[in-house]
């Protein structure tokens, strides 16, 4: 329709600029249109036979009229830059990979693109300019012909095509690309690089769309999260996102298999179609070392695409044991409970300090008859050793300025985890509100003593510590609440404050007297971790349950876990992906710190890599200019398999540590997810870059819009406006209105 | 003429029994009594000297059926070693004893008990069952004040029915039990009352003393066997001038260890 009434598509118009060819300057037009519209107000506005509304309408009509007329006496235009016939390339990119292979009906989204190009596209295209075809996958290659395309590329990285193309485009006057795609890049999106490149070279891409953009019956596994590493023995929280249509309300069952071993299974109710979904599924991360761990969606029948319902990551259990320190200022019944969750722990040591008298401190799991032999450790690297700590029943005033100053380093610099127990000598009553410990505790104590109480109070989780990890008695999240608060009784409690913004409340006493208080808080801070425990008393847990029950013993071994897990080692190092599906890019990154774990950015950093072929190389890391103590390098992983990236720091003859971490590289999975057209995708990159998106039967509108285009060779063509089909009918709509008013107010 | 006999008899028998309960009566009911309650009696505190209540044995030959009772030395030797518990460590410790037996559910808000004369011990199946339960959950029972090989068969006898499966061990001086505050390396026979009576540190033929213990899977103390001595009355004339002072030292420090590694194993 807009064509019809404006001689030229809408697109054409954004394009260009309109222009007026008539010799007298812009201002008479207005000058000129000011003068018509005064004159005819003087003549209207004489006849007062006439109501004032009456000639003012006729007045407003009669000057549009003498406006429009005049506009056309000044000659108006649209100059548009058009690519000159045959002088320019069009770079005609295929989405060859895999899912372009995917069945739409009785042929697949190739067949239909080759038949797109060969029914006209190609033809057309070639009639004004010259044409190159590309397949597209990781990169561009130029083809022949359209029966050359066999949807055989393993991925597809429109970003990564589309810069080759621009490179292209440096040497050859390619005036636009057209790529027809169903937009399932598996690179996660066009990067803002690639879009760039291509938006400053001005050529516009226009894509073509082929795909349906929903199944009707499918879920794909959008997402798996899971650490990169854990402890030995402790369980993992898999955080597993899908996505289905077809299947809303029905059940079905995500599955964890370790190496072909099914490791845990829950069935999950499916929700309405179209939505993301996110699950936890918990299981053990069995032995040390690197494991595959596989997540699947199962259970559905007659899916469209029933290989997008598993997705695998590798999870490295370390050897070592983090070690905590647990100080404890007076003999307490959950110390010993404490421990005894620790002595079925295999994945964390604990070492502990009790003061048993005023001047006596007695030791459990130290390393060796020495260690700690004086007690808490009054230098800050004996400390730092450590990857936990918890305080429990001590004043504050017993650490010295030193010490409390060592504590806040521990969490603020090294990144470890503090877990601060209530107490009769803890926290408020303990003097905590007036020391260094003030500013890492995730709560504002009250400024006031005899805020510890030995009554009991039951428990109850915030919905936060519903599906929180240290909290976490049983999987489902509504189940895990109704056990808590079957707990018996806290022995005591202790009252918190107020949380600080940030903080995160896991869980509230609620003591028959003073209605709910916070009992579990956390909260980050600096590298680290803090938490606070209101109580000493949740040894009834244990004392109160049957012997065979492990409720107590969970929640302390998950609790200790979290203070630790996350707490670096002097040298750390990662890459973003354990798995790289069809990709081989896979950047390392280092951490490096001192004894003291101040940054350290003088070392010499390598990394040793071994691939799938047992052949390993060393990479140096450099170091990164922006970010002290950071190393980084970037490693291509060229064949699929697994990879080991072993890492060491040295400054001098001085050795600084040693981490490494695992990754594989897998092909052929990519290309089964994101299998719907990805029109969102497509859309985007065509606006972005003054292209536009078409359906394959609108590639006529294609053809007669990739002439306009500024890349390439083009000339300023200037098109006629004054002969719109808009203007002749605007004339007679003016004109019969006026007729139509007069003779209403029998004025004809 | 036969019923005056019959009178007399009875008159008899109640007399020599009111000389035999004088010897073993305070042993037998205890001396509440005597015992002021203290001021600071209702503290609520994080530890509580628990005192097991039992039912006791009645076979055996002579007068050994009537004497001997799970409320031997009670409430003064409670009282006086929490005095010095409280003067000696940073337990947080109430003044007043506290009672409980194996017949409700009570014993498992207390993870340390102290069974006294438990050669007379006569424990139910039930009771066994309640005990084996709360030793398993982790609570610790110190046993004390028995002596010689017939109580040490009695005390076995319901031990047995506790724990079938698990034998007596005897505690090597290298046990943490010995060394968790205390070291006591030197052990030696802690005598009861009864020596002013016999001359002698040892009751029946319970010459040797004897540390015992039965431990859990991962080799815990859970029972604390203190036979062939009698540490409750160590504690109890803690004050007696003539009581010696390296009895009360040593049952003292004992104590005190017994009750730390309750609380740290």
């Amino acid at each position: 329709m807009f064509e019809l009434l404006f001689s030229y598509p809408a697109r054409i118009f954004s394009k260009g600029d309109i222009v007026f060819l008539g010799a007298a300057p812009l201002w008479a037009l207005g000058i000129a249109i000011g003068a018509a519209t005064a004159g005819l107000g003087l003549l209207i506005m004489r006849r007062t036979s006439m109501p004032t509304v009456r000639r003012a309408t006729i007045w407003t009509l009669q000057s549009l009229l003498a406006a429009l007329l005049l506009t056309l006496l000044w000659q108006p235009a649209l100059r548009v830059s058009s690519l000159k016939p045959q002088q320019n390339v069009v770079a005609v990119m295929v989405d060859d990979s895999h899912s372009m292979t995917t069945s739409e009906g009785s042929s697949t989204r190739l067949d239909q693109a080759r038949q797109t190009l060969d029914s006209g596209l190609l033809q057309k295209l070639s009639d004004r300019f010259q044409v190159r075809l590309y397949r597209a996958g990781s990169g561009i290659e130029r083809v022949a012909k359209a029966a050359d395309l066999k949807g055989q590329q393993v991925a597809t990285r429109l970003g990564d095509s589309l810069k080759q193309a621009a490179g292209e485009a440096a040497t050859l006057p390619v005036g636009a690309v057209v790529l027809l795609s169903d937009g399932a890049d598996n690179s996660g999106g066009i990067d803002a690089d690639s879009l760039a490149e291509v938006r400053r070279l001005r050529i516009p891409v226009h894509t073509i769309g082929f795909g349906r953009e929903r199944f009707e019956k499918d879920l794909e596994l959008t997402q798996v999260e899971l650490p990169a590493r854990t402890l030995n023995g402790a369980r993992l929280s898999a955080q597993v996102s899908f996505r289905q249509n077809g299947y809303a309300n029905r059940r079905a069952r995500l599955v964890a298999r370790s190496d072909g071993k099914t490791i845990a299974n829950r069935e999950v109710l499916l929700k309405a179609d179209g939505r993301t979904q996110t699950e936890t599924l918990l299981f053990a991360a069995g032995n040390p070392g690197p494991r595959t761990i596989e997540v699947s969606v199962e259970g559905l029948e007659g899916e469209e695409n029933a290989k997008n319902n598993s997705l695998r990551r590798l999870v490295t259990v370390e050897t070592n044991k983090p070690r905590v320190l647990y100080f404890e200022g007076e003999p307490r019944w959950d110390y010993k409970f404490i421990r005894r969750a620790f002595e079925e722990d295999k994945s964390v040591e604990l070492v502990s300090l009790l003061r048993t008298t005023p001047n006596k401190v007695y030791r459990q799991g130290v390393a060796n008859p020495t260690e700690l032999e004086d007690g808490f450790p009054a230098k800050a690297e004996e400390l730092l050793a450590f990857q936990g700590l918890i305080i429990g029943g001590v004043e504050a005033s017993y650490f010295t300025p030193t010490q409390q100053e060592a504590i806040k380093m521990f969490v603020d610099r090294r990144g470890g985890g503090v877990l601060f127990l209530g107490g009769r000598a803890g926290l408020a009553d303990g003097g905590y509100n007036a020391s260094q410990f003030t500013e890492i505790l995730p709560v504002a104590l009250p400024d006031r003593k005899n805020t510890f109480h030995r009554d009991p109070a039951n428990t109850e989780l915030t919905p936060a510590g519903r599906d929180n990890l240290i909290t976490r008695l049983d999987d489902s999240p509504e189940k895990n609440a109704e056990i808590w608060k079957k707990l018996p009784y806290l022995a005591n409690f202790q009252e918190l404050g107020t949380p600080k913004p940030g903080a995160v409340v896991l869980a509230e006493a609620l003591p028959t007297s003073k209605g709910r208080l916070p009992l579990l808080v956390t909260q980050n801070f600096g590298r680290g971790r803090v938490a606070v425990l209101a109580t000493a008393g949740t040894w009834r847990w244990r004392m109160l349950n049957d012997h065979a029950d492990t409720k107590h013993a969970t929640f302390w071994q998950q609790m200790l876990r979290w203070l630790v897990l996350d707490t670096p080692s002097r040298l750390s190092v990662s890459t973003p992906k354990t798995v790289l599906s069809d990709e081989s890019q896979a950047p390392l990154r280092a951490e490096l710190r001192d004894k003291t774990y101040l940054p350290v950015s003088d070392a010499l950093v390598e990394a040793r890599m071994t691939g799938p072929d047992g052949i390993t190389i060393t990479v140096p890391m450099e170091p990164d200019p922006l970010n002290e103590g950071v190393y980084n390098a970037n490693w291509t992983a060229d064949k699929p398999g697994s990879y080991l990236a072993e890492v060491s720091a040295r400054r001098g003859d001085e050795d600084l540590g040693k981490d490494l971490v695992n990754f594989r590289r897998e092909d052929g999975v990519a290309e089964n997810f994101g299998l719907e057209q990805n029109r969102e995708l497509l859309e985007k990159l065509s606006s972005e870059t003054g292209g536009h998106y078409y359906k394959p039967a609108e590639i006529n509108k294609l053809i007669e819009e990739i002439t306009f285009s500024e890349a390439g060779i083009t000339v300023r063509e200037t098109r006629d406006l004054w002969n719109m089909p808009i203007v002749f009918l605007l004339i007679l709509l003016l004109r019969s209105a006026e007729w139509f008013l007069r003779r209403n107010w029998g004025a004809v | 003429m036969r019923v005056r006999n019959w009178a007399v008899a009875g008159f008899v028998v109640f007399m020599l029994a009111s000389i035999m309960y004088a010897q073993f009566g305070r042993r037998g009911r205890g001396d509440e009594e005597d015992v002021p309650i203290p001021a600071d009696a209702n503290e609520a505190t994080e530890f509580v000297f628990t005192r097991l209540r039992y039912p006791s044995y009645r076979g055996g030959s002579g007068m050994w059926g009537v004497r001997g009772s799970w409320s031997t030395d009670y409430p003064s030797a409670d009282r006086h070693f929490m005095q010095g518990v409280r003067r000696l460590t940073r337990l947080h410790v109430r003044s007043l004893e506290n009672v409980v037996d194996l017949d409700g559910d009570e014993i498992f808000n207390y993870p340390f008990i102290y069974g006294v004369e438990v050669g007379h011990w006569d424990l139910t199946d039930a009771q066994c069952k309640k005990l084996r339960e709360y030793l398993l959950r982790g609570g610790f029972l110190m046993v004390d004040d028995f002596h010689g090989s017939f109580e040490w068969e009695v005390f076995l006898a319901s031990l047995s029915r506790v724990f079938p499966d698990r034998p007596v061990l005897d505690l090597d001086s290298k046990d943490h039990i010995f060394h968790v505050l205390y070291d006591i390396d030197q052990k030696v026979q802690v005598p009861g009352m009864v020596m002013f009576y016999t001359g002698r540190t040892y009751e029946q033929d319970g010459v040797d003393p004897k540390w015992a213990g039965v431990v859990d899977d991962k080799g815990r103390v859970m029972v604390g066997i203190c036979h062939n001595m009698d540490l409750g009355d160590s504690w109890e004339h803690a004050d007696l001038p003539r009581y010696p002072e390296k009895y009360t030292s040593l049952g003292y420090r004992i104590g005190i260890n017994y009750i730390i590694y309750s609380m740290t194993h």
